[in-house]
């Protein structure tokens, strides 16, 4: 394990119910980095990037964010999990982006921005403001300040919701699906937030079916499916020379728009 | 119908108003507040509180509200707790009116897409911040309706507190008609009360259902 890890997951597993969406997952996210998730619907993907912030509980495993461990499993097999003050203060430094958006639709657009700095840190609302005109300049939406989020384009909402989470100065991003929700046209204006924001350093998980995006900016590709990460590499030798059958497939199907071929098995029989 | 009578009946039915819209609105207040902890017990991850929610609920929505009114007046005294009729109607209405508000409420706060728990949690928000920011004052807008009915069922209700000697406007009709046999005016002078009465709070729920509308 390298030393400069922001995020270590090792033997992440995930039940709902019978379903085990993730069965064994181990990665790590190196500060500063930018690592894509990519992987067909339902393969778990989204499932792993919430157990990062622990919206989802993990089943089985140990996720370690920032030196802190967020949950182990002890000699029992039993899981502990923080506890919630300590889940609450990772979580203030770990920005989630949702696919679809949750802003708080009765606050203005600077409101949603100024609401988590001025309850949690206790920040002025003068400063609060302050920053977030600034954060929303940055994301090319100071003119829509005082809007409602029901007044904005999907594009626009996510920028905000962007702007919402770098607000509270995180070290780490997590972005899941974010342009999975919004009219084709408008995704482009969301990605070049998030390409800005990695050249400036920001450490980012990204969920995504974007494999433009993927192949420029990040520096890692994951590839997951049935809940296992299948083959992870450079971004350039996933997208540009897979070496799993089962990747080839799903890069075919995403780029090319043509069905995932099922019966045929993957190298290592997954 | 004879106009006379009607004329003369009002002031004497209207004398009760102000008690009917008394019990109406400390029993409205009492309920609403009750009701609103009720809901969060039921929503509660402590075992005990919800299912003591639970029982509240099925308690007070499954006996009869003049039932309650009778203990509250009649039964109460016998183990040394004498209220005045009012605040004995007061009780009675409150609690059965608290266990309706909480579905209201409860049904209300359900209703708000858990993107916005996640949204707050994601932040690092405390539970009860983003109850009160974030879940509640959009919940406000989806509870209106049914909180509308709730409050128009209890101002009929009130009528009730007649029983209990509560000298509101049902028993002030009452006692009208009980002096002149006269019955048909009397009553249609009350209806008519108790209409304008709840036409009033069903222009209110529009005039707030304007105000939370979402803006787009």
């Amino acid at each position: 394990m390298s030393s400069d890890a922001l995020v270590t997951v090792s033997g992440l597993h995930k039940s709902f119910g019978d379903v085990e969406v993730l069965r064994g997952i181990d990665f790590e996210v190196r500060r500063g980095e930018v690592v894509a998730i990519i992987g067909p619907s339902g393969s778990g993907k989204t499932t792993m990037l919430r157990c990062v912030n622990l919206l989802e509980r993990p089943s089985a495993g140990r996720i370690e964010v920032d030196g802190q461990v967020l949950c182990e499993q002890q000699a029992d097999g039993s899981m502990s999990f923080s506890g919630k003050a300590e889940i609450r203060a990772i979580r203030e430094h770990v920005g989630m982006v949702f696919q679809k958006f949750n802003l708080f639709p009765h606050f203005t657009a600077v409101e949603n921005v100024i609401e988590a700095p001025m309850a949690v840190r206790g920040m002025s609302r003068q400063d609060a403001n302050a920053r977030a005109f600034e954060l929303l300049e940055s994301v090319g939406l100071a003119h829509k300040a005082d809007s409602y989020p029901l007044q904005l384009s999907g594009g626009q909402q996510q920028r905000v919701a962007i702007a919402r989470a770098l607000a509270m100065d995180p070290g780490l991003m997590l972005f899941d699906e974010v342009t999975s929700s919004v009219d084709p046209e408008l995704a482009g204006e969301i990605l070049l937030v998030m390409k800005r924001l990695a050249q400036d350093g920001m450490t980012m998980l990204v969920v995504t079916h974007e494999m433009g995006f993927a192949a420029e900016v990040a520096d890692r590709v994951l590839f997951i499916d049935h809940g296992v990460i299948v083959e992870e590499g450079p971004a350039k030798e996933v997208l540009g020379d897979p070496k799993r059958q089962r990747t080839r497939s799903f890069l075919r199907a995403v780029l090319e728009r043509a069905p995932m071929v099922e019966d045929g098995m993957d190298d290592d029989g997954q | 119908m004879d106009w006379d009578v009607v004329v003369e009946s009002f002031p004497l039915i209207w004398k009760g108003a102000s008690k009917t819209v008394s019990l109406f609105a400390w029993s409205l207040a009492a309920g609403t507040v009750l009701g609103l902890a009720v809901a969060l017990m039921k929503l509660s991850s402590a075992k005990p509180l919800s299912w003591f929610a639970t029982l509240f609920s099925w308690l007070f929505r499954g006996v009869p509200l003049l039932i309650l009114l009778f203990y509250a007046f009649f039964a109460l005294p016998e183990v040394g707790w004498l209220l005045s009729p009012f605040w004995a109607a007061v009780l009675g209405l409150s609690l059965w009116t608290a266990a309706y508000q909480a579905e209201a409420i409860r049904s209300g706060i359900i209703a708000v897409d858990h993107g916005q728990t996640e949204g707050s949690d994601a932040l690092g928000m405390t539970r009860s911040h983003t109850m009160r920011r974030i879940i509640i004052p959009q919940s406000i807008r989806i509870m209106v309706p049914p909180f509308t009915s709730n409050a128009t069922t209890l101002l009929k209700q009130t009528s009730l507190a007649t029983l209990v000697t509560v000298p509101e406007m049902t028993l002030l009709t009452q006692r009208i008609f009980s002096n002149n046999f006269k019955f048909i005016e009397p009553i249609f002078v009350l209806a008519m009360i108790y209409l304008a009465m709840t036409t009033v709070l069903i222009i209110g729920q529009q005039i707030v259902e304007r105000a939370f509308r979402l803006k787009t």
